[in-house]
């Protein structure tokens, strides 16, 4: 059950087309299993829609359907499909791990293609995984915290945004689990904690690096370098 | 069972017959059905465009916008199924995606994407979720109405960030009007929509809170 949704402002933001990348993924993955969220944002397309039907009509040059109709007959039909059947193949390591077989499409796309995801160990319980998504704006990652296993406190200079993939955790907030979708801004602290009975997987977005607030978190802190990618 | 709205004859026919003519073009290739579409939509789309001012989006390359559009729509259309959405919606989000890349191409920004492309962030369909299209071709007419109906500043708002592609951030700093106030006017204008749309339902406490 997922209780933690993305709120009207920012998927009037994905409706519009205005999201960064970074938070277009996220936003995406979520919706990809809460067809609540699906639901909100086909009506929000519709009010775009609207909007489009309601525009004030500007004429287009005689020449341009004549080009167009051109371009299309210049294009093979064979292209039409193979864009159409484009499948990404997953590679095959990722196939044995089982918190990486099952991701949403979108976030399956941004696992390096040969193979290779690097883990880094952040801290005992914390091993994060920095992605590449073609965009300098916001670091992402996936952020795999073992079962039981606490996350140094923190606070957030920028904004945060977090889907959980597998599993689950708690903050001081609440529980998270699989699907939740969680904005943290700037000047929250928080302390995630994984449940129990399983390792649990986040990918997140972060704007700007996140700051360390306890003593040892200094020399902890994952997020000290920030690599936007 | 679901209640289906009540709609205007009008409308709901015109926006039939424009979905018939994808379904034409995307399964048969129709050209014909294709020139009624484009003679249709792409004044439209350019009129969108266009009211796209003071953007970080070139002004005169709405031409180009129409094509790339249009081109898209061609592709594209053998995917489209009318029972999922009329071609409004759906030839509004194949626009909304054409736009945000060619924005991103005249920013010339990263040129590693990773292997992800636009399409696959900006889209939120899902094959096995039929449920949710049983409401759908019933109330785009009940959201045409509404949003004509809205105070001006929050249809402004909304128009702004619809036509304009722009975050709230961005509208912010470019009216002058505290984010919290442009948040809370999309908020608003959204759940006034919802409460129009509810109050033309014959039943309403079935429909309430189907908005967002």
């Amino acid at each position: 059950m997922i209780n933690h949704h993305p709120d009207d402002n920012l998927l009037t933001e994905y409706a519009s087309g205005s999201l960064a990348n970074a938070l277009g993924i996220i936003v995406c993955a979520h919706l990809q299993n809460c067809p609540h969220c699906r639901q909100r944002v086909e009506h929000l397309n519709k009010l775009g829609a609207a909007i489009l039907k309601q525009s004030a009509t500007e004429p287009v040059k005689a020449e341009t359907f004549d080009q167009l109709m051109a371009r299309i007959r210049s294009q093979s039909p064979v292209a039409d499909v193979d864009s159409a059947a484009k499948v990404q193949q997953t590679h095959v390591s990722y196939e044995k791990d089982p918190m990486l077989k099952r991701l949403p499409k979108v976030i399956a796309k941004l696992l390096p293609s040969d193979g290779k995801l690097k883990w880094q160990r952040a801290s005992g319980s914390l091993k994060i995984a920095r992605l590449r998504a073609g965009q300098q704006q916001y670091e992402i990652s996936f952020q795999r915290i073992s079962c039981g296993g606490k996350v140094v406190e923190h606070d957030h200079r920028g904004l945060e945004v977090t889907l959980v993939l597998h599993g689950s955790f708690s903050d001081e907030d609440g529980i998270y689990s699989e699907g939740d979708f969680l904005v943290r801004t700037p000047g929250e602290v928080h302390r995630p904690t994984a449940t129990q009975n399983q390792d649990c997987l986040c990918i997140s977005v972060v704007e700007a690096p996140v700051k360390v607030t306890g003593l040892f978190g200094k020399f902890l802190n994952p997020f000290l370098s920030f690599h936007p990618a | 069972m679901i209640s289906i709205p009540t709609i205007g004859p009008d409308k709901h026919q015109r926006d039939d017959t424009w979905s018939c003519l994808l379904e034409r073009v995307g399964q048969s290739r129709d050209e014909q059905a294709f020139a009624q579409l484009f003679a249709h939509f792409a004044p439209l789309i350019k009129g969108f465009c266009l009211g796209n001012l003071n953007s970080n989006f070139p002004a005169d390359s709405a031409d180009e916008v129409v094509q790339e559009v249009m081109f898209k729509v061609w592709q594209k259309s053998p995917g489209y199924d009318s029972t999922k959405a009329a071609a409004s919606t759906w030839i509004y989000t194949v626009m909304r995606n054409c736009r945000i890349d060619l924005m991103r191409r005249h920013k010339r920004t990263a040129t590693d994407n990773g292997g992800i492309e636009i399409d696959d962030i900006w889209d939120e369909a899902d094959d096995d979720q039929a449920f949710v299209y049983l409401q759908q071709a019933s109330n785009e007419a009940l959201i045409d109405k509404s949003f004509t109906q809205l105070p001006p500043e929050q249809r402004q708002v909304l128009t702004q960030v619809y036509m304009q592609g722009k975050t709230h951030q961005q509208i912010s700093d470019e009216t002058g009007l505290p984010l919290g106030t442009v948040k809370s006017r999309v908020r608003i204008g959204l759940k006034k929509m919802q409460t129009l749309i509810a109050g033309s339902e014959k039943i309403t406490e079935k429909l309430k809170g189907n908005f967002l």
